[in-house]
């Protein structure tokens, strides 16, 4: 009994190994995206911000299975966009791996934005106006200044997106799908254990996984919050 | 040279100014809200005047007309703000070189500048460790690297205790005879302005009542309302004469005149050298007049000079007098009628050598 709990089979490994590929992949994706419009909210205005602000927000509300069938409308493959997309470029979105990611980027992109976001507005910016007044342009204050300055929320929010990502789970099953080894991630990977009578060591076994790897994210990203905070004394 | 004619609309007010600033010091005066940061920030680009024209050394940086407005990046500026605004995450040397042109500058060299500003020892450390003197200092160092065309300095002792304040009033007398470029400094700090430059602009109400050398200005009933109830101080550069450690006194001369006055030299730590030049500030109601010479008194400094304005305070009078350089008076409206002072007298000016203030 003790030993099942430790020894995967190929398919749980595959699950596993899918649900950290795809939250690494959205959170590389989600990042930089946050980053630019992270800036633009905490620094700009601009007509329609607000209505912007809530389409970001949306996903963080909404079910998750309502954003995997909004997605599905848009990029499936009889879906506004992924009608075009498949008949010019031969690009199959939905029920792929690609999915799960883009699945994943909407739901976390949110988080991220809001973390970058509060982050940017604590930045004076005056040391912004001190930065450009010696001569750097805006792209290099933003890489030189702003960026570093807001690095500590901008890594709490990578953690946080990090982790929302590896627990997505409605929009997942709706817009990718679950295919064993192509988009079966870890939660999906537990549901369809569930499914089944007498897995239950199995669900436990995945179920123990998950909760290690978000514990493992979340004391992460609160060392580094509080290791910030202790260097900022200093 | 700078020439500003614009007119900036704020919340409350609006900043109208038309002057011309020259290569040197000049001492931008006035209450706060006065418009004087909104001058400074015009000039950087930091706030869009609504019309009007900004030139900076012969280059059109603003003019609503033809829709010239060149960014903020672009204008070459040196600016130092009031709370220093340091890079939190950068030492003092990545601060100091955050602006500096790969060419270099045309004025300083970066170990010049630490130098000069004495920051050396502090090249390693972060913003937050070291003072709030050496802040402002490092502030002044990084806007000389990025080899500016002109200086704004807003406030720049403000965020720094009296006692500090020395610590950099002289760094920016040396940069001033290092870098010969417009220098403009706001403050509503008149003795620290004084201690700088005497050649002042006075921006009351977003508008500039008076931008003369201070002694001229002290002939404006506006100006010397706005430098307020509190006594008016002479401002006057010496030479250094003759040093007597013997007596404790130190000799100073105004540009070759004859007159010459006694300073107490325990009053000041500093070791002065014969043919330095020096600031010294009397406040003029430390000063008396007589109508002769007195015998027999402890008081050091008789200077004789002749009356060449006269203005009515209400309960003071101040009175003009030239001993060779000016001299301002404050006495009572009533001694002053006691000694029916008037234009053309001749009187002599007595005060204390230990009346006197100099300049570091």
């Amino acid at each position: 009994m003790q030993n099942q709990l430790i020894i995967f089979n190929a398919a749980e490994l595959s699950a596993i190994g899918l649900s950290l590929k795809v939250a690494l992949y959205s959170t590389l994706v989600a990042v930089p995206l946050a980053l630019i419009v992270g800036y633009l909210m905490a620094r700009k205005n601009f007509s329609g911000k607000a209505i912007i602000e809530s389409i970001i927000h949306l996903p963080l509300v909404m079910p998750p299975v309502t954003t995997g069938y909004l997605l599905l409308l848009l990029l499936g493959t009889r879906g506004i966009a992924g009608e075009w997309l498949f008949s010019t470029f031969g690009i199959k979105l939905a029920f792929t791996l690609n999915a799960a990611i883009i699945a994943s980027v909407i739901v976390s992109f949110p988080l991220i934005v809001r973390s970058v976001r509060t982050a940017m507005e604590m930045i004076d910016p005056g040391l912004e106006d001190a930065s450009r007044i010696l001569g750097a342009g805006q792209l290099r204050t933003f890489f030189k200044v702003t960026i570093p300055l807001a690095l500590p929320g901008i890594i709490s929010g990578s953690i946080l997106g990090f982790a929302r990502s590896l627990g997505e789970f409605g929009a997942t099953i709706t817009f990718a799908g679950n295919i064993a080894g192509e988009t079966r991630t870890l939660p999906l990977a537990i549901y369809a254990y569930m499914q089944v009578p007498g897995q239950e060591t199995a669900t436990m076994r995945l179920v123990l996984v998950s909760v290690i790897i978000s514990f493992i994210a979340m004391t992460g990203s609160e060392w580094y919050i509080k290791k910030q905070i202790k260097g900022k004394r200093r | 040279m700078i020439e500003v004619d614009f007119t900036l609309k704020r919340d409350n007010f609006d900043v109208s100014i038309k002057e011309d600033f020259h290569v040197g010091i000049t001492g931008i005066f006035g209450p706060s809200g006065s418009g004087k940061t909104s001058l400074l920030q015009a000039i950087a680009g930091l706030a869009k005047p609504e019309n009007g024209r900004i030139c900076i050394q012969g280059t059109e940086v603003y003019n609503s007309e033809n829709g010239v407005n060149v960014s903020v990046q672009k204008r070459n500026i040196g600016y130092v703000f009031q709370e220093g605004r340091l890079f939190p995450h950068m030492t003092i040397e990545k601060n100091l070189l955050y602006g500096m042109k790969r060419y270099g500058s045309k004025h300083l060299g970066f170990d010049q500048v630490v130098d000069l500003l004495n920051l050396r020892h502090l090249l390693k450390s972060k913003p937050s460790m070291v003072s709030g003197g050496e802040r402002q200092r490092t502030a002044l160092g990084r806007a000389l690297l990025s080899n500016p065309k002109i200086l704004l300095l807003d406030e720049p002792f403000s965020a720094v205790d009296v006692r500090l304040r020395s610590q950099i009033l002289p760094f920016l007398l040396k940069i001033h005879r290092k870098v010969k470029i417009p220098i403009l400094v706001v403050s509503h700090d008149l003795p620290d302005l004084l201690k700088l430059t005497d050649r002042l602009c006075l921006v009351q109400d977003g508008r500039c009542i008076g931008h003369a050398d201070y002694h001229d200005l002290l002939h404006s009933v506006s100006a010397l309302e706005m430098f307020g109830k509190n006594s008016i101080m002479n401002s006057i550069t010496m030479e250094v004469k003759d040093i007597d450690p013997d007596k404790g006194l130190t000799i100073l001369s105004a540009n070759g005149e004859e007159n010459s006055i006694r300073v107490k030299c325990e009053k000041s730590q500093h070791i002065y050298k014969l043919g330095e030049e020096l600031k010294i500030f009397i406040s003029s109601d430390d000063i008396a007049l007589s109508r002769e010479k007195l015998k027999d008194v402890t008081i050091q400094n008789q200077l004789r000079g002749k009356i060449i304005d006269i203005i009515d305070r209400g309960a003071t009078t101040l009175c003009m007098v030239d001993v060779g350089f000016q001299l301002v008076v404050e006495i009572t409206a009533e001694s002053g009628k006691r000694m029916s002072i008037e234009k053309e007298s001749v009187v002599w000016c007595l005060f204390k050598s230990v009346a006197i203030d100099v300049a570091g």
